[in-house]
C-alpha cells in the first residue's frame, strides 16, 4: 500500500537513525524540514554552508561514488568550476603577464585586470540582479521566491559503523513549480500559528479579500504561475546584468583605479584610498558606458545594453504581476468544502 | 494529516461500500462512466497500475545532432511561451537559465564587439564566446564521457527523454535512474565489459550499483576539473583560430580591394553622396542674390573643400575669387554714407579734437546721406574711377564747415584744415575713414549666372571626389597605416616566419628578449652559422626569398608598385607608361580628367594644385600626393626585407670570398677587419642617422702594413689586429673608407648562390635596383662635416626616401617580433601545459574508479 510520507513533523515521526536516541537528536541542527527566514544571516549562514560542502563533503562522497550522492549535491557543486573558472579566467589573461616585457607589460595588465574586474562584475551583477525581480514580486504579492528551506535528508549508512546518516540540504521552497513545498508555508497550529496566515497574507496581497476559508487552496494555483513568471524574469534578466557588469569593467575610468589599488587591507590609509578610488570610477564608468564614445551603434551600445537589462527587469515583473489580480482560475465546483462530504465515483 | 481518498475507502470497509451503492443507485442517470465499479477497479489494483512509460535513452551522434539541435531549439522556444504564460514545468525552467546564459554571452560579445576597432578583433569576441560554450560542452565529452567509455564501457554522459519528452542526462539524480530503459541485453553486456562475475544473484542490480557509482565519480570529477579546463580550453581554441580567421579576413579584404581597383567606375557610387552639391545649395539659398564679399567666397571654398587638402583649398579659394569679386565696382548705399559720418568722427576724436568741433565739421549721418543722394553717389555697382569725385565732395563738405566754425571762434581756438586734411589722409585703404566704406561691397551679386557655373563645377567636384574616395579606400585596404590592412598583416605574419627560417627558437628569445644589442648579437651569431653552411644558406635564403617574395603576390606590382624599384631610365615613355601599375593609371586619369575640366572652366589655379601642369610637373599636387602615400608604405615594408636579403648576403660573402672583395682588397690586413666589422654593423644595426653621418668608426690611427689573408671561421672574421690597438678615433677625413665601405656592402656582386637564388624569384629586379637606390641615394648624401664622403654624384633625396631605403635594422625587427613570438609562447607554453596535464590528470583519476568492495555490490 502506498501512504503518504507526512510523518517527518509528527510527534510519531519515523526515525531512520541507526541510533535514534534523544541526545542524537538534539546535536543536530534540524530534525525535520524547517522554513528558514530569508534575511541576511540566513543568506550568508547558507551560502557559506554550501560553498564548504561543496568544495568538501560533496567532492569527497562524489569521487567515492557514494550510494548516496544526490543530484542536490552535484548542482551544489556546480560553483566549484564557476568560482575557478572565474579564476582560470583570469589567470589565462593576467597569468604570464610578468614575463613580458615592459611595455607589453604596460599594454595587457589593464587589459587583464579589466576582464578580472569583468569576471568579479559579472558574478554580482548577476546574483544582485534577481533581486530587482524577487523584492518587487515580493512586495506587491507577498510570494517570497527566494525563501529558504532546510531539509534533513536520512541516508543509508556506508557501513555498520556509520552513526551520522543525516544530511542538511539547502532548498527553496519554490525552488520547484512542480512540488513546490506548500507544507512548510502552513503555520504551526502547535506555537498558536494561524494555519494558513501565510498563505492569508499572500491572498490579501493578490486582492482575493481577507478571512477566506480556504486562502491555501486559492492562491496555490496563483502562487506556481508567478512563480514561473518571476523564474523565467530571474533567468532571463540576470544574465544580462551580467552582460552590463561585463561591460562596465571595460571602461577606461578602471585604469586609474587600477593604478592607485591594493589589496592589503591592513595598511589603513591605502586601502580606504582604494575604496575610495573604487567608488569614484565605478560612478565614472557607468557615465562612460552610458554615453559611450564614437559614433552610431559603437556610442550607443552602452546604452542599448543598459536599457536591455532595466527592460528586461521591468518586463519581467510586469508579466509576473500581470494576471496576479484576475479572480481564481479554480473553479468553485473543484474546491473541496470542508463541511461537505464527497464521493468519489 | 493529508486526505487519502483510497486510504479512507479500504479503512472504512463496508460501511462506505453500501453508501456508494446507495448513490450509485440514485445517480445512475447522471453517471459518466456507467460501466466502471470502483469496487472491482481498486480490488484488481488497476486503478494504481503506472502508465505505460514512453521514456527512450537517447543515441546522439554526428549525424543526428543537427535534427537534435532543432528539436532542442524548439522545445526552449515552447518552453518560453510556456513560461511567459506561467505554465512551464521546472524541466523547461531549467532550459531557459541555459537560455539566458547563451543571451547574457552574446550580449558580453556583442558589446566588446562594437568596442572593438578592427574586423578581426571584433571577430574573435564571437569566436571567445563560441569557444567557451563549445569548451564546456566538448570537455565532458572527451576528459570524462570517451575515456570512462573506453576504460569502462559506459556511456556516463548518457542522456534520456521521459514521457513527456524531457530530455535528461540519465544519471543527472543517482537517487532517481530510470534504469527500466536499459533493456536486460544491454545491462549485461555492460557487465561483461566491467567484469561483475557472472554467476552471481542479482546481477542486474550489481551492475547497475557499479554503473551509478562510476557515473557518480565521473560527475563529480567533471564538476571538479571544468573549472580549470573550459577557460583554458577555450583561450587554446581562440589562439589556434585566430591565424585561420587572420586569413580569411586577409584574403577578403585583399579581394574586395581588387575588386574597387578592377571596376573603379563601379565602387565609386557608393561615394556619390552629392556633398558638394547639396552644400552649394544650402550657401545658394542663403545668399542667392547677395552681394558678393570675401566672406562668402570663404564659405563657397568650404563647400569645396570637403575632401580637398589646405594647399589645394588655397588655389580654389584664389580662383574662386577671381570668379567671383570684382575690384572694378562696388556697392554704394545709405549704410556707405552712414559709416563714412561715422568713422570721421571717431577718427578726429582720436586727433584731440572737441566733441563740438567735430560736430560742427563732420556732417551727421543725415547729412552724409543727403549729400550723397543730391550728387547722386548711391549704385549698387559704382565704378572705382568715381570714387576720387565722392571723397572730394567729402572733403569740400568737411572743409566749408569747418571754415564756418572757424568764424564763429577766436583766433587761437580755430582749426587749420590742412591738419586735417593730413589726418585723413595719413590712412591705408584698409583704416581710410572713406575708402574702408567705399571698398566695402563688391558691386557683384551671387546671380543665377555664377549659381549655374559654381553648380556645374561642383557635380564635377562630387563625381571626382566620389572616385578619389574609392581610389582612397583602395589604398588604404592595401597599405594603410592601420591594423589588418594588408600590409599589416604580411608584416606580422613574416616577423614570426622569419625567426623561425634563421631558426631562433622559444629558448633563444627568452634570455635575451629585453635588450635589442642582445638581440643583436644572437642575430649576428645565427646568421653566422647560417653562412657559414653551404647547404643551410642556400635552404634559408631560399626560404627568406620565398616568404618576402609573397608580397608581390598580396600586392601585385601590376596594381601597385614602387617606380623607384622599377629601372626606367632606358624606357621610352610608351613602354613607361605601360610599366605603370593600374593604380597609378587610375590616378592619372582620374586627377588629370579632373584638372582638366576645371582648367576649362578657368579654375587654373585648381588644376594647378591638382595635376600640375604638365606631366613632369608633380612636386606637392595632390594627384602625386596620392600616388606616393602608397609607394612610401610599400617602399618602407620592401627596404626593410630588401636589406635582410642584402644582409645575408653580405655576410655570405664576408664566409666564403672576404678575401676576393675587389673593394676592399687593396686594404692591408688592419683596415680590411676594421672595415668588415663595421659593415656587420651597419647591415645589422645601422640607422638612417648613420648613414647620414657616413658611419663613425673608431679605427686604428697608425694601422699596420701587413696584408696577410684574412682568416675566417664559421662565419667569423678571426680578428689579427682588429680591437687589439689602444687608443682609436674616427678618421673623418678618410673618404675611401667610407666609399669602400658602400661598395663592399651593395656594390659587389651577389654571392653565387644568393644570385643564383634571386635569379628564380620574382622580387630579383626590385632587390637588385634597392642596392642600386642605396648607392645612390643614400651614397650621394651630403654631410657638411665630411663633405666628400660620397659614392655617387650629390643626391637631391630628400630624408623621407632616405628614411625608407633604410626600412628597420634587422636587429630590431628580430627584437621586435622576438618579443612578440616569446610572449604568445610563453602564454601558449603554460596553458598547453596545464591544459595536457589536466587531460591526464582526470584520464587515469577514471582508472580508479568503479572500484567496489568485495560483495558490497550483493
Amino acid at each position: 500500500m502506498i501512504l503518504p510520507v507526512n510523518n517527518t513533523n509528527s510527534k510519531n515521526s519515523i526515525n531512520f537513525s541507526a541510533d535514534g536516541n534523544e541526545k542524537d537528536k538534539k546535536a543536530l541542527k534540524y530534525n525535520h524540514d524547517t522554513l528558514l527566514k530569508n534575511n541576511l544571516a540566513t543568506r550568508t549562514d547558507i551560502a557559506i554552508d554550501k560553498l564548504t560542502n561543496a568544495f568538501t563533503v560533496y567532492p569527497a562522497k562524489g569521487l567515492k561514488g557514494s550510494r548516496n550522492a544526490n543530484f542536490y549535491e552535484f548542482l551544489t557543486m556546480g560553483n566549484v568550476p564557476y568560482l575557478i573558472g572565474s579564476l582560470m579566467l583570469m589567470n589565462v589573461f593576467i597569468g604570464p603577464v610578468d614575463s613580458y616585457s615592459n611595455f607589453d607589460k604596460m599594454k595587457a595588465n589593464p587589459l587583464g585586470k579589466k576582464l578580472a574586474l569583468g569576471v568579479i562584475f559579472y558574478g554580482i551583477a548577476k546574483s544582485l540582479s534577481k533581486s530587482l525581480i524577487s523584492k518587487p514580486v515580493h512586495l506587491m504579492t507577498g510570494i517570497d521566491i527566494e525563501r529558504p528551506y532546510a531539509k534533513v535528508n536520512y541516508e543509508l549508512p556506508d557501513d555498520v559503523n556509520d552513526t551520522d546518516i543525516t544530511s542538511i540540504e539547502h532548498h527553496k521552497v519554490f525552488e520547484s513549480v512542480e512540488f513546490p513545498r506548500y507544507d512548510l508555508y502552513y503555520g504551526d497550529v502547535g506555537k498558536g500559528e494561524e494555519r494558513n496566515f501565510r498563505y492569508d497574507k499572500i491572498a490579501k496581497k493578490l486582492g482575493m479579500g481577507t478571512g477566506l476559508n480556504d486562502s491555501d487552496q486559492e492562491v496555490k494555483a496563483r502562487i506556481r504561475e508567478i512563480v514561473i513568471k518571476a523564474s523565467l524574469a530571474k533567468n532571463i534578466s540576470s544574465y544580462l546584468w551580467a552582460a552590463t557588469g561585463v561591460a562596465l569593467a571595460f571602461q577606461k575610468p578602471w585604469e586609474n583605479f587600477f593604478n592607485v589599488m591594493t589589496f592589503k587591507f591592513w595598511k589603513g590609509k591605502e586601502f580606504g584610498k582604494t575604496l575610495g578610488s573604487f567608488g569614484k570610477n565605478f560612478v565614472k564608468s557607468v557615465k562612460a558606458l552610458y554615453k559611450g564614445e564614437g559614433k552610431g551603434l559603437t556610442k550607443h551600445a552602452g546604452k542599448i545594453l543598459i536599457g536591455a537589462s532595466v527592460l528586461s527587469s521591468v518586463i519581467g515583473v510586469a508579466n509576473t504581476m500581470h494576471s496576479s489580480h484576475k479572480p481564481s482560475k479554480v473553479d468553485a465546483a473543484d474546491v473541496i468544502k470542508k463541511d461537505e462530504k464527497y464521493v468519489v465515483n | 494529516m493529508t486526505t487519502n481518498l483510497i486510504h479512507n475507502y479500504i479503512a472504512s470497509g463496508t460501511s462506505l461500500k453500501s453508501k456508494s451503492g446507495n448513490q450509485k443507485s440514485q445517480g445512475n442517470s447522471k453517471k459518466p462512466m456507467p460501466h466502471f465499479d470502483i469496487e472491482h477497479e481498486l480490488n484488481n489494483r488497476t486503478f494504481i497500475k503506472p502508465l505505460e512509460g514512453k521514456g527512450r535513452l537517447i543515441n546522439g551522434n554526428i549525424f543526428n545532432m543537427p535534427a537534435l539541435m532543432v528539436k532542442d531549439t524548439i522545445y526552449d522556444a515552447k518552453a518560453f511561451k510556456h513560461a511567459v504564460k506561467g505554465e512551464a514545468n521546472d524541466h523547461e525552467l531549467g532550459k531557459l537559465n541555459d537560455v539566458g546564459l547563451k543571451i547574457g554571452g552574446l550580449a558580453i560579445a556583442g558589446y566588446l564587439f562594437t568596442r572593438k576597432q578592427t574586423p578581426m578583433t571584433k571577430g574573435m569576441e564571437f569566436i571567445g564566446l563560441a569557444s567557451f560554450l563549445a569548451s564546456m560542452a566538448i570537455w565532458p565529452k572527451i576528459a570524462i564521457q570517451l575515456p570512462a567509455y573506453l576504460i569502462h564501457g559506459i556511456n556516463v554522459q548518457k542522456q534520456y527523454e521521459d514521457s513527456f519528452g524531457r530530455k535528461k542526462p540519465f544519471y543527472q539524480d543517482p537517487q532517481f535512474i530510470p534504469w527500466d530503459l536499459y533493456s536486460d541485453k544491454e545491462i549485461q553486456k555492460i557487465g561483461n565489459r566491467l567484469g561483475v562475475p557472472k554467476d552471481i544473484p542479482n546481477r542486474r542490480e550489481a551492475i547497475q550499483e557499479k554503473m551509478k557509482k562510476i557515473a557518480i565519480q565521473n560527475n563529480t570529477l567533471w564538476m571538479l576539473t571544468a573549472g580549470f579546463a573550459t577557460p583554458v580550453m577555450s583561450a587554446l581554441i581562440c589562439n589556434r583560430t585566430e591565424p585561420y580567421l587572420a586569413k580569411w579576413l586577409n584574403d577578403r579584404k585583399n579581394k574586395k580591394a581588387d575588386k574597387i581597383l578592377n571596376n573603379l567606375e563601379k565602387y565609386s557610387e557608393k561615394y556619390k553622396t552629392h556633398t558638394v552639391s547639396n552644400k552649394l545649395e544650402e550657401v545658394i539659398s542663403l545668399y542667392g542674390n547677395k552681394p558678393i564679399d570675401n566672406k562668402l567666397v570663404e564659405k563657397i571654398t568650404d563647400t569645396f573643400a570637403l575632401r580637398l587638402d589646405p594647399v589645394t583649398s588655397e588655389a580654389l579659394k584664389k580662383d574662386l575669387k577671381e570668379l567671383m569679386l570684382s575690384d572694378k565696382a562696388y556697392t554704394i548705399d545709405d549704410n556707405t554714407a552712414k559709416d563714412i559720418s561715422k568713422n570721421l568722427k571717431k577718427l578726429l576724436k582720436g586727433q584731440n579734437i572737441n566733441d563740438s568741433v567735430i560736430n560742427a565739421i563732420v556732417p551727421d549721418e543725415d547729412t552724409m546721406i543727403k549729400l550723397f543722394k543730391d550728387n547722386n553717389f548711391f549704385n549698387p555697382a559704382k565704378e572705382t574711377k568715381e570714387f576720387q569725385t565722392i571723397k572730394n565732395k567729402i572733403a569740400k563738405a568737411l572743409q566749408l564747415n569747418l571754415r564756418k566754425y572757424n568764424k564763429t571762434v577766436p583766433e587761437e581756438s580755430q582749426y587749420d584744415w590742412t591738419l586735417i586734411q593730413q589726418a585723413i589722409a595719413n590712412n591705408n585703404k584698409a583704416n581710410h575713414p572713406v575708402d574702408k566704406e567705399l571698398f566695402k561691397v563688391p558691386g557683384i551679386k551671387f546671380d543665377t549666372t555664377i549659381q549655374a557655373k559654381l553648380r556645374n563645377i561642383a557635380r564635377i567636384t562630387d563625381d571626382f571626389v566620389s572616385k578619389a574616395n574609392a581610389l582612397d579606400e583602395y589604398a588604404v585596404l592595401k597599405v594603410g597605416s592601420a591594423p589588418e590592412t594588408v600590409i599589416a598583416n604580411y608584416w606580422n605574419n613574416i616577423s614570426k616566419d622569419i625567426l623561425k627560417i634563421f631558426g631562433i627558437n622559444y629558448k633563444d628569445i627568452k634570455n635575451v628578449r629585453f635588450d635589442r644589442n642582445i638581440v643583436g648579437a644572437l642575430v649576428r651569431n645565427k646568421i653566422e652559422d647560417i653562412v657559414s653552411n653551404d647547404e643551410l644558406y642556400k635552404k634559408v635564403m631560399q626560404e627568406l626569398v620565398s616568404k618576402i617574395a609573397q608580397i608581390n603576390s598580396e600586392i601585385k606590382p601590376s596594381d601597385l608598385s614602387v617606380p623607384l624599384l622599377k629601372k626606367e631610365e632606358n624606357l621610352n615613355d610608351a613602354q613607361k607608361a605601360a610599366a605603370r601599375s593600374a593604380y597609378d593609371t587610375l590616378v592619372d586619369k582620374e586627377f588629370n580628367s579632373y584638372a582638366n575640366s576645371m582648367k576649362e572652366k578657368g579654375f587654373t589655379h585648381l588644376s594647378h594644385a591638382i595635376a600640375g601642369f604638365g606631366p613632369d610637373d608633380n612636386k606637392g599636387t595632390a594627384k602625386n600626393i596620392q600616388k606616393t602615400f602608397v609607394s612610401e608604405r610599400l617602399l618602407g615594408v620592401k627596404s626593410s626585407f630588401y636589406r635582410l636579403i642584402n644582409t645575408l648576403d653580405f655576410f655570405r660573402r664576408i664566409a666564403k670570398q672576404a678575401n676576393n672583395m675587389e673593394s676592399i682588397n687593396m686594404y692591408p690586413t688592419e683596415i680590411k677587419e676594421e672595415i668588415i666589422e663595421l659593415c656587420k654593423i651597419i647591415t645589422l644595426e645601422g640607422h638612417s642617422s648613420d648613414n647620414a653621418t657616413k658611419f663613425y668608426m673608431l679605427r686604428n690611427q697608425h694601422p699596420s702594413t701587413d696584408k696577410s689573408p684574412l682568416e675566417v671561421k664559421n662565419g667569423k672574421v678571426v680578428n689579427k689586429y682588429y680591437g687589439k690597438a689602444a687608443g682609436t678615433a674616427d678618421i673623418a677625413g678618410d673618404k675611401y673608407f667610407y666609399q669602400r665601405a658602400m661598395q663592399l656592402m651593395f656594390e659587389e656582386k651577389l654571392n653565387p648562390e644568393t644570385a643564383e637564388i634571386l635569379e628564380k624569384s620574382i622580387i630579383k629586379d626590385e632587390v637588385l635596383n634597392y642596392r642600386d637606390l642605396v648607392l645612390n641615394k643614400i651614397g650621394g648624401e651630403y654631410y657638411m662635416h665630411k663633405p666628400r664622403h660620397r659614392i655617387r654624384p650629390k643626391s637631391d633625396a630628400g630624408s623621407t626616401l632616405k628614411f625608407l631605403l633604410t626600412g628597420i635594422a634587422p636587429d630590431e625587427f628580430f627584437f621586435k617580433s622576438g618579443q612578440q613570438f616569446f610572449n604568445s609562447n610563453k602564454w601558449f607554453r603554460i596553458f598547453s601545459t596545464f591544459g595536457a596535464a589536466l587531460l591526464g590528470v582526470t584520464v587515469l583519476a577514471q582508472f580508479f574508479f568503479g572500484k567496489t568492495k568485495q560483495g558490497s555490490a550483493k
